[in-house]
């Protein structure tokens, strides 16, 4: 929900409940007044014709607004409420009687004094109506205003989101957000501007650490590996130091291919991969495959390849090689012998599809795209290659899928430009 | 055969220079930019090893300096900068080959020998080890001046061992060479094995001796032992 639509709601909430609150109040306060006024004239006009009584003996000829009936039956004394036909309407209107004795003529006489209580009723409903009316277009231009202080106020913060929405580390930005008289607002930027510069700052370091630590590793590794060469090649070798010293410089190799696909994944990540060339997948995908035939024949694979059409996008050279090399890699890898190899290029999707050991239960996809996952731990594959697939595809909008069909445990990976 | 080797890191540059001087070259060092500079301005190479990150200057000068010079010696860059910029700009250059640290010093000395063999038209066109002869510019391998007929890899291969008689050369090394960043598609070196079989097995049958000498843990090397 919107902050608007929030406290708006709330506004109405609290409008509607004073509201009803004020127009009881004020219905039953006017109702009040009104009887008090009818009941005070009711007075007026007994006390008026007791005196004339007293000093006339008798009820006065010009008869009273309202109504005067003469009873010599005991009635109830007092106020009380009754309707009255009206004669020129001829209908029953609500009266307020007032009811008292009188000694005419020597004999006790109950006089009932009737005031209409019809105008009463008009002044309510032109009260309710008035307040009504008022509350209303209070409550009215209440939300409007609102609605304009917020798109108004709420400027700046919405461009603060704008900003921050748009805001990627990698890109060597500062925020750059705009001064605002609101202080809580202004606070907010402030805060924010402060937060992007130590996050830049700390990514800078980081990448810059890391590319020297990239770079420096390289000469020890030649120098390792130059060593170790060379004392394999020593004349007087003992026989039990060959296969350690070959260990060793597997290892290094192995270091070095890690450092090879690190040193990958940042540069994609920082797009240096800026150019892009239109590269035709069908036939590079023919040359992988060619390339790789000596290791799915080593692995007895049937190959099944349909590349149905032949779709040329704008990729980087190096990358687009690197792309199909580790899917096929991954996929020649993790196979068994005598296991499928499928591949299937169309031009939205490129599928590879392997046979390999099950999936284990509970095991989630979307580990095999971490750096450093592995199927096997005893492998000495680095573990980054789907993550630099993924890289790769996310670097030109590419979508990456991973299926997985236990009945034959194929695994399937599936680009879709 | 007289080689410049341009290279900072003095540990580095002596196991270099020791590879290569076995190897039959004579071999001259430098540890900056301004002695390679003076170097090849003085004396004349067949190859120079060049590494690209020196503490006085950038190696690509010096590449500069002897295409200026009109020099005939080759230039094989080692570069601890694995960017494609560099190797795509010192191969534009003129230089003949980029290798990125780290390597192989086989692979180095391949490379090398390789450049040497396109540059000099008038040396040794073919390569002798018993009664073995190989033509590289044909691709054409003899046993008792009879040709063998071999695979694009079992020649890759031969050539490979051919190129460092006597020397151990690894797994990785070869599987890096014959079959470039493909190798990592195995999860053994199984198929180095098979293919040396059939290769074995083809100069056999031609009356070769068996001079692939499996070396337990390690590789293979070439050997009348």
């Amino acid at each position: 929900m919107k902050l608007l639509a929030a406290t708006n709601r709330y506004y109405l909430l609290l409008a509607a409940l004073l509201f009803s609150l004020g127009s009881g109040l004020l219905y039953f306060g006017v109702l009040w007044a009104l009887q008090g006024e009818v009941e005070e004239r009711l007075f007026q006009q007994r006390d008026y014709l007791r005196a004339q009584v007293q000093r006339t003996g008798r009820l006065p000829g010009t008869p009273f607004e309202g109504r005067m009936q003469l009873s010599a039956t005991p009635q109830p004394e007092g106020l009380r409420d009754v309707q009255l036909l009206e004669p020129l309407e001829n209908e029953l209107e609500p009266y307020r009687q007032l009811t008292f004795r009188l000694q005419l003529d020597g004999r006790p006489q109950w006089v009932s004094l009737s005031k209409a209580l019809l105008e009463t009723g008009h002044v309510q409903r032109l009260i309710l109506l008035l307040l009504a009316g008022v509350l209303g277009t209070l409550l009215l231009s209440m939300v409007l205003l609102n609605r304009w202080l917020a798109r108004r106020l709420w400027t700046p913060f919405k461009h603060t989101l704008h900003q921050l929405r748009g805001y990627d580390v990698r890109q060597h930005q500062v925020l750059r957000l705009p001064d605002t008289h609101i202080e809580e607002f202004a606070q907010l930027n402030h805060t924010l501007t402060h937060l992007s510069e130590r996050v830049a700052a700390d990514y800078a370091m980081l990448k810059e650490f890391t590319e020297n630590a990239a770079h420096e590793t390289r000469t020890p590794l030649a120098i390792m590996q130059a060593k170790l060469e060379q004392l394999l090649q020593l004349p007087d070798l003992p026989a039990p130091a060959g296969p350690l010293i070959a260990d060793l410089y597997a290892a290094v190799q192995r270091l070095a291919r890690l450092h090879q696909g690190l040193t990958l994944l940042s540069k994609i990540e920082n797009q240096q991969f800026a150019a892009a060339v239109p590269v035709p997948l069908a036939g590079l995908l023919r040359e992988k495959l060619a390339q790789l035939e000596d290791f799915m024949d080593q692995k007895q694979l049937r190959l099944d390849v349909q590349l149905s059409a032949e779709p040329v996008l704008p990729l980087h050279p190096a990358l687009a090689d690197s792309l199909l090399t580790n899917l096929l890699h991954n996929a020649i890898r993790h196979n068994q012998p005598g296991g499928l190899l499928r591949v299937r290029l169309s031009a939205t999707e490129l599928v590879v599809s392997n046979t390999g050991a099950a999936l284990a239960a509970g095991q989630q996809p979307a580990q095999f795209f971490e750096r450093f996952r592995k199927q096997n731990a005893a492998s000495d594959s680095p573990g980054l290659g789907l993550s630099i697939v993924q890289s790769i595809a996310a670097f030109y909008g590419f979508e990456v899928r991973y299926g997985y069909a236990a009945d034959q445990a194929l695994h399937t990976l599936r680009v879709v430009f | 055969m007289k080689l410049l080797i341009v290279e900072d890191e003095p540990t580095l540059r002596s196991s270099l220079v020791e590879y290569l001087v076995q190897d039959g070259y004579v071999v001259e060092a430098a540890a900056n930019y301004a002695q390679a500079h003076e170097k090849i301005k003085l004396y004349q190479y067949d190859c120079v090893l060049l590494d690209l990150t020196l503490p006085d200057g950038n190696g690509l000068d010096v590449v500069r300096t002897l295409k200026a010079d009109r020099s005939p010696a080759g230039v094989l860059i080692i570069s601890a900068r694995g960017a494609l910029d560099d190797r795509v700009l010192g191969l534009e250059l003129g230089a003949d080959d980029y290798l990125a640290k780290p390597f192989h010093l086989s692979e180095l000395s391949a490379r090398l020998k390789a450049i040497i063999r396109r540059r000099q038209f008038q040396g040794q066109r073919h390569l002798l080890f018993q009664e073995l002869t190989v033509f590289p510019d044909q691709a054409q391998v003899l046993v008792h001046g009879e040709p063998v007929a071999l695979t694009r890899k079992e020649y890759d291969l031969l050539l490979y061992l051919l190129t460092h008689p006597g020397r151990v050369l690894t797994k990785e090394s070869i599987a890096e060479h014959v079959w470039g960043d493909a190798a990592d598609a195995a999860d053994s070196f199984d198929f180095l094995y098979t293919h040396l079989k059939n290769l074995r097995r083809k100069l056999q049958d031609k009356g070769c001796g068996d001079y692939i000498r499996s070396v337990y843990g390690v590789g293979y090397k070439l050997s009348v032992e």
